[in-house]
């Protein structure tokens, strides 16, 4: 039981840090960002990049990684979302366009073999008389951190409290005199960061191929769902619903299965909550 | 006169435009056809060994006085992609012989096509034995369809089953056996098999699973081979990320020996890329730098020559189907497909990785001097040892660096 608790939490600290990041650029600019699964691809391919081929040190790597896909994100939202921001199709297209261009690229460039980006913990650690993978239990310290500091940031910094305005009424916001577009910009960067460094921290022990991202995309979707669209304590217990509810089911019933989890999840709360379980109802 | 001369004039032209036809059809290569995923290994090391092969015959000044020359499609692990490379090959390059092939699921949807355009099919890289089993139930249209290499499920599980019997029972003493898979065509014929054959020779099956082949998180399964007592583990990975499970196998420092089909660990450099992890894995092969045969050090040294690394299985098997076609083409004396049938059908050719000779499914046959399965472990500072079988060994099988005694 120790085990299904200790990798429950793993499993759910690494949905939370795809979702978070997910519903934050959903929540601020209403942008349902398609390539988001792309960043977290791209954090574990700059990390294998960092640290393979070019023989830099692990936790350079990974700053460098993250920092990068960050920067990656800010671009996209200044050269290809924002003047397609007034049609919401468009905004899914271009951000699908995104997603597929990154998946082909990393296909070219590196080809269809799993990459190995290496552990910054190397050793097993025993939890209670669990011999759990020490990566996996600094990925759950890590995402804690993050999203911890996330939330800090939020509420507690004047560029925080920015980012509530804007997520509050855009043009509300502008008349005073809060730059709207740069908080977006700014927005999708913390949430590129957040998926990249999940690919970072995942990717030791998880798969990294060029297809990474399309599981990655459908999981934060569907926290996102059950969580409610925007709202990021929304996102972190749904991450760790539905977390738990694929672990418990990979341990007790049937690995294959997990997958089905999430489909199951967003199923149940289309239909009995269409607004998620901590979503706010928009009439329209 | 005046009569005569158109005569003659129309004879000499019609002369002069059937010697240039004939001239054109002597002067035109022979076609092969490869169907390959071209972005995995296997795919590459099946162009790369074909393109040696072929170069080697035409520097001999070819076949039948023609040069061979190949066209490559691909077919990635998608049957519709399959499909369309098969009929792109046969339909629009003309190809007088395809070689290739991985993904089994892809080979039967391919089936029916390859025996539509009537062309011959040297497979080198899918194992089911519902391949060859159509030449069988339907051998006038499915005559087309052989098996260079590998050897099928059924018998590579047979010979699992003998290295399962005299090393992890007789040398490692473990009798009891958990076996992970992935839920893939020739897999599903394997373990019925394979658990049969276990179980006849005093081992018992503790615990059995087939898994998706896109899965990326093993953690579960381990724990779960582990409650059920087994002490070794047998797995049959070819398209599942054998990185990961590996990667994982070893952070869960699971504690048991492990060993089986592993494609992806067959790469020569597949335990530095997941940083030595894979060490204690005991995976099959088919063809290591050993003296299999007069042919086995020559092919090997000069693929490594050439193309920078060694080769995985499909390379022995395209390298093989490429001689083995011309062989019998020459000896048809065409490239009639029925008549290189015949010859095919009689051949007993020594390849690379042993003999060659197919059976009435035209499949390939193991045997002593024919082609097995050698199974072969990583060991210290990834290095690889032949544990098996004895006449080839190069090395003891080794317990992984966690397990003990």
């Amino acid at each position: 039981m120790l085990t299904v608790l200790i990798y429950g939490a793993v499993t759910s600290a690494v949905l939370a840090m795809l979702a978070v990041g997910f519903t934050l650029i959903f929540g601020v600019a209403r942008i349902l960002n398609l390539s988001h699964g792309a960043f977290y691809a791209l954090g574990a391919y700059c990390a294998y990049s960092f640290t393979t081929l070019l023989k830099l040190p692990l936790i350079v790597s990974a700053v460098l990684a993250v920092a990068l896909v960050a920067v990656f994100g800010m671009a996209m939202e200044r050269v290809l979302v924002r003047p397609l921001r007034q049609s919401s199709l468009a905004v899914l297209m271009i951000t699908l366009t995104v997603a597929l261009t990154v998946e082909q690229v990393l296909f070219v460039v590196f080809g269809s073999q799993s990459k190995n980006v290496p552990a910054f913990v190397n050793f097993p650690i025993n939890v209670h008389g669990v011999s759990v993978d020490g990566q996996r239990l600094l990925a759950l310290a890590i995402a804690v951190v993050l999203i911890g500091a996330l939330w800090l940031f939020i509420q507690r910094t004047r560029l925080g409290s920015a980012i509530l305005a804007v997520s509050q009424d855009p043009e509300a916001a502008q008349y005073m005199g809060i730059p709207a577009n740069r908080i977006f910009t700014i927005v999708m960067g913390l949430s590129a960061a957040l998926a990249g460094a999940a690919g970072v921290i995942a990717g030791p022990f998880l798969s990294v191929r060029p297809t990474m991202d399309q599981t990655a995309m459908i999981t934060a979707f569907s926290v996102v769902i059950v969580g409610g669209l925007g709202s990021i304590p929304g996102s972190i217990l749904a991450a760790c619903i539905i977390g738990y509810s694929q672990t418990f089911v990979a341990f007790y019933l049937n690995p294959e299965w997990t997958g089905t989890v999430s489909l199951v999840a967003i199923l149940l709360t289309l239909v009995l909550r269409p607004s998620g379980l901590m979503g706010r109802v928009v009439n329209a | 006169m005046r009569r005569i001369f158109p005569l003659v004039a129309s004879a000499v032209f019609a002369g002069g435009v059937a010697m240039s036809v004939q001239a054109s059809a002597a002067g035109k290569p022979i076609l092969i056809g490869l169907d390959t995923p071209i972005q995995h290994q296997v795919g590459k090391d099946t162009i790369a060994a074909t393109k040696m092969a072929i170069d080697e015959i035409n520097a001999k000044g070819g076949v039948l006085g023609r040069k061979l020359a190949y066209v490559v499609a691909d077919e990635g692990v998608d049957p519709q992609l399959g499909v369309s490379a098969i009929n792109k090959l046969t339909s629009d390059d003309h190809v007088d012989v395809l070689i290739g092939g991985y993904s089994s699921g892809v080979q039967l949807a391919e089936e029916p096509h390859i025996a539509r355009s009537k062309t011959i099919w040297l497979g080198v890289g899918a194992a089911s034995p519902n391949i060859t089993a159509l030449v069988g139930k339907h051998y006038d249209k499915y005559k087309y369809i052989f098996r260079v290499n590998p050897l099928n499920s059924a018998l590579q599980a047979s010979q699992i089953v003998d290295f399962a019997t005299h090393v992890v029972k007789g040398k490692l003493h473990r009798d009891k056996v958990a076996i992970l898979g992935e839920s893939a065509v020739w897999v599903r014929g394997l373990v019925p098999v394979l658990v049969k054959g276990l179980e006849a020779n005093g081992m018992k099956v503790t615990y059995q699973q087939l898994f998706d082949e896109s899965m990326t998180d093993f953690t579960p399964l381990f724990a779960r081979v582990k409650d059920s007592g087994a002490k070794y583990l047998l797995v049959i990975l070819s398209h599942a990320n054998s990185d990961v499970f590996v990667k994982q196998l070893y952070e869960a420092r699971l504690p048991m020996p492990y060993g089986g089909i592993d494609v992806k660990s067959m790469t020569p450099n597949f335990c530095s890329r997941v940083s030595g992890a894979a060490v204690g894995e005991t995976t099959v092969n088919f063809i290591t730098r050993a003296p299999i045969t007069h042919k086995t050090i020559p092919f090997w040294d000069k693929f490594v020559k050439v193309n920078g690394r060694a080769p995985v299985y499909t390379a022995p098997g395209a390298y093989n189907a490429v001689y083995l076609y011309a062989w019998a083409v020459k000896k048809a004396a065409t490239t009639n497909a029925d008549k290189v049938i015949k010859q095919l059908e009689k051949a007993d050719y020594v390849g690379v990785g042993g003999k060659i000779k197919f059976n009435k499914l035209h499949d390939d046959i193991d045997g002593p001097g024919y082609q097995n399965l050698l199974f072969v472990q990583w060991q210290k500072d990834c290095t690889r040892q032949v544990v098996w079988p004895k006449s080839v060994a190069t090395g003891k099988v080794v317990l992984p660096p966690w397990v003990s005694n």
